[in-house]
């Protein structure tokens, strides 16, 4: 069987995903053996721009309209497109104040003579070109990753848990942040893969892998107000990571002072 | 009069995306730019209404590679704004993860993206097919780096144990001794790592005088952490003042600000650490630093690489030292020390891989962020990587254009340019004007 041919690439984001990929350090030369990796500008120089690809595996959201031509680019190419991280499946942290003008931060941040440039609403992979699998996390999970890559070089989509963080936190017998530590914990919205890590060291889930699909949200949310949250701070903290998804639109968004 | 315009639309093997452009005209360089293209994220805002607990896991997504320092940092000036006192334990095991975070970053960048341009190989997936013994020490410390902080931080990126106050979990003393084991293979291999520098023959083409700032550790020992800026000048402030030193102003074709000191550009990182303090050196990695020729000044970017292998021996040294005294110590099951919420502003810097790194946050009285100001290593080197990129070109300008761009390259390289980090925002309003 012939090596896939396979791109890395890295749109707006902390570049931690295809860190993920660098620090599978005992599998790294044993998976660029099983891999035909043309394009990965973040560890490689002689990069391929042109080939068809197999597989083109991006990290990262886009910011800015060269982004979306870049993705296009790279989409055009690919036979399968896979988003890794939680910034090419859901937006990530930079979409968290989406609704708040770009042009505005932009001269907040920047001051009036500042670079001009191109900017947008910080978007998922998915509202531009279609993705065909999406391996979220921020970072995405090194396990998770080689899985994924194991299957496709077999020729196989890879499994992912359709199912919540609070299923493996249960499993590893932590005791419940949410109902015994009344904490703001996403656990029960938030997609498994983790092995429920926040909670092992006694802190709440805070959604770094996105929604789970079905997400009972409205639950949640009810769930939280009775523990005494105000919906502004349950509401940021559904929104630091899913901030694009639709289910974690639950309440408009209010700036809390 | 001829010009002509040398430009590396995006440089590879370096975290983030940045390029280069020259303008030249007879033959002399007239405009050298860093240029920052990465998209912005605009994360001082995105913190503006968060509670403080909430400010730490949303920051140090800035940036992969320095999450642990970030994290550390991002604490520190939490805990200064409310006036929280860590307990000794604690302070000792962030000083650990921040050693991980530097053994890892410092191993990526030599082996995976510069020492392939000094051995001409394309990557280190390359190299480790004609030497496979190099990339494998490369590989090996770099998942000692990453072993460290997934077992004080709790995730190699991105850490998710180090906490306002504390640590979630402490490590447990059987962990550390197992680490202990790891550490010392580790500075054999790390020693490795010297060898294969003393045997790397470092070009002078970037050559030009270069004004170095760091921390200084509080006592005569080199090391991450301090309250006070020195510059190669003589000159020192509190950390508190870093505005003075970083004075960042926005330029035109870039996303990342630049600061320079007294309109002098200044170097940030391994390289200004052991300029500054190489002296303040001990063990293993005082002969390390004289056997790369460390103990001497140099103002070649180059050296900068060299200075990082000198700093993996030293990591590795201290993270011993720090497991040892956990241990002598004994290791207690501590709860994160609790914060006193009021209103007011704090202000920590910490050394990153790449240099100094500045957090500052103002907090109103129930605790929310109302103002965050991050300050990158890389954010602060870009005038000076013009100014090495300028008098590259100066010595290199005739060189066939390829052989000129690589030098270029080799010299943004060098400072392990984190690009990512270096893209952030600053409120430039007037005091009057903000929320």
């Amino acid at each position: 069987m012939a090596k896939p041919i396979v791109g890395i690439f890295g749109l707006t984001g902390c570049a931690g995903d295809q860190l993920v990929i660098l620090n599978c350090e005992d599998e790294l030369l044993d998976l660029a053996g099983a891999l035909d990796i043309r394009s990965f500008h973040m560890a490689m120089s002689d990069n391929d721009e042109d080939c068809d690809l197999d597989i083109a595996l991006v990290e990262g959201s886009v910011v800015q309209p060269e982004e979306v031509e870049m993705l296009e680019r790279i989409r055009s190419r690919a036979r399968l497109l896979i988003a890794i991280g939680t910034c090419a499946v859901w937006g990530g942290v930079q979409a968290m104040k989406n609704e708040e003008q770009r042009e505005k931060l932009k001269r907040q941040v920047y001051g009036p003579k500042g670079k001009d440039f191109g900017i947008i609403p910080s978007q998922p992979l998915s509202s531009f070109v279609r993705v065909d699998y999406a391996i979220s996390g921020c970072p995405i999970e090194k396990d998770q990753f080689l899985q994924a890559a194991l299957s496709l070089i077999h020729g196989d989509l890879p499994v992912l848990p359709d199912y919540a963080v609070c299923t493996e936190c249960k499993m590893r017998e932590n005791s419940c942040l949410l109902l015994e530590r009344g904490e703001l914990c996403l656990g029960p919205i938030t997609v498994a893969g983790c092995n429920a890590r926040c909670p092992a060291y006694g802190q709440p889930c805070i959604g770094c892998r996105g929604p789970v699909e079905e997400a009972n949200v409205a639950s949640e949310v009810n769930l939280l107000r009775e523990k005494g949250f105000t919906l502004v701070d349950i509401q940021n903290r559904l929104r630091t990571f899913g901030g694009q998804s639709e289910v974690m639109q639950v309440a408009p968004t209010e700036r809390g002072r | 009069m001829s010009t002509k315009t040398i430009t590396v639309g995006r440089v590879c093997r370096i975290e983030g995306h940045g390029g280069i452009t020259v303008e030249m005209k007879d033959g002399r360089p007239a405009n050298v730019q860093m240029d920052i293209i990465e998209g912005t994220r605009f994360f001082e805002p995105l913190l503006v209404g968060r509670h403080y607990h909430e400010v730490t896991p949303i920051v140090m997504r800035i940036c992969a590679i320095c999450s642990a320092v970030h994290a550390v940092t991002s604490l520190m000036a939490i805990e200064d704004a409310f006036g929280i006192k860590v307990s000794p334990q604690t302070k000792l095991l962030r000083d650990l993860l921040v050693q991980g975070g530097n053994i890892e970053s410092h191993a990526l960048h030599l082996f995976c993206l510069a020492v392939p341009d000094f051995l001409g190989y394309s990557s280190v997936i390359e190299l480790a097919s004609d030497r496979p013994g190099e990339a494998k020490i490369g590989l090996e410390l770099k998942n000692l780096g990453n072993k460290i902080q997934e077992m004080v931080g709790g995730r190699a990126i991105h850490p998710v144990n180090a906490v306002v106050g504390g640590f979630g979990l402490v490590p447990s003393e059987g962990d550390l001794v197992i680490l202990r084991e790891e550490l010392e293979k580790g500075i054999r291999k790390a020693l490795a790592t010297i060898d294969l520098m003393a045997a790397l023959e470092v070009p002078t083409f970037p050559e030009s005088p270069t004004l170095y700032a760091a921390l200084k550790p509080p006592s005569n020992k080199f090391g991450l952490f301090g309250n006070k800026i020195v510059l190669s000048t003589g000159e020192t402030m509190d950390v508190h003042a870093y505005k003075d030193l970083c004075n960042e102003v926005t330029v035109a074709y870039s996303h990342a600000k630049q600061s320079r000191f007294r309109e002098r550009p200044f170097m940030v990182g391994a390289l200004a650490r052991v300029m500054l303090f190489g002296k303040f050196l001990s063990g293993q990695a005082k002969t390390a630093c004289r056997r790369l020729g460390l103990h001497k000044q140099t103002d070649n970017i180059l050296y900068n690489n060299a200075a990082q292998a000198v700093e993996l021996v030293y990591s590795i040294e201290r993270a011993i030292e720090v497991v040892d005294e956990l241990l002598h110590r004994g290791v207690k099951k501590e709860r994160p020390r609790h914060a006193e919420i009021r209103e007011g502003s704090g202000t920590a810097a910490s050394e990153a891989p790449r240099g100094t790194l500045y957090h500052s946050y103002t907090f109103n009285k129930k605790g929310r962020l109302t103002k965050a100001d991050v300050i990158t290593p890389t954010a602060q080197n870009c005038a000076n990587i013009e100014k090495d990129l300028r008098a590259s070109v100066e010595r290199a300008g005739k060189d066939p254009v390829d052989a000129l761009r690589e030098k270029l390259q080799m010299v943004v390289r060098a400072y392990d340019p984190c690009i990512s980090c270096s893209v952030h925002l600053i409120d430039l309003r007037p005091e009057a004007e903000r929320g």
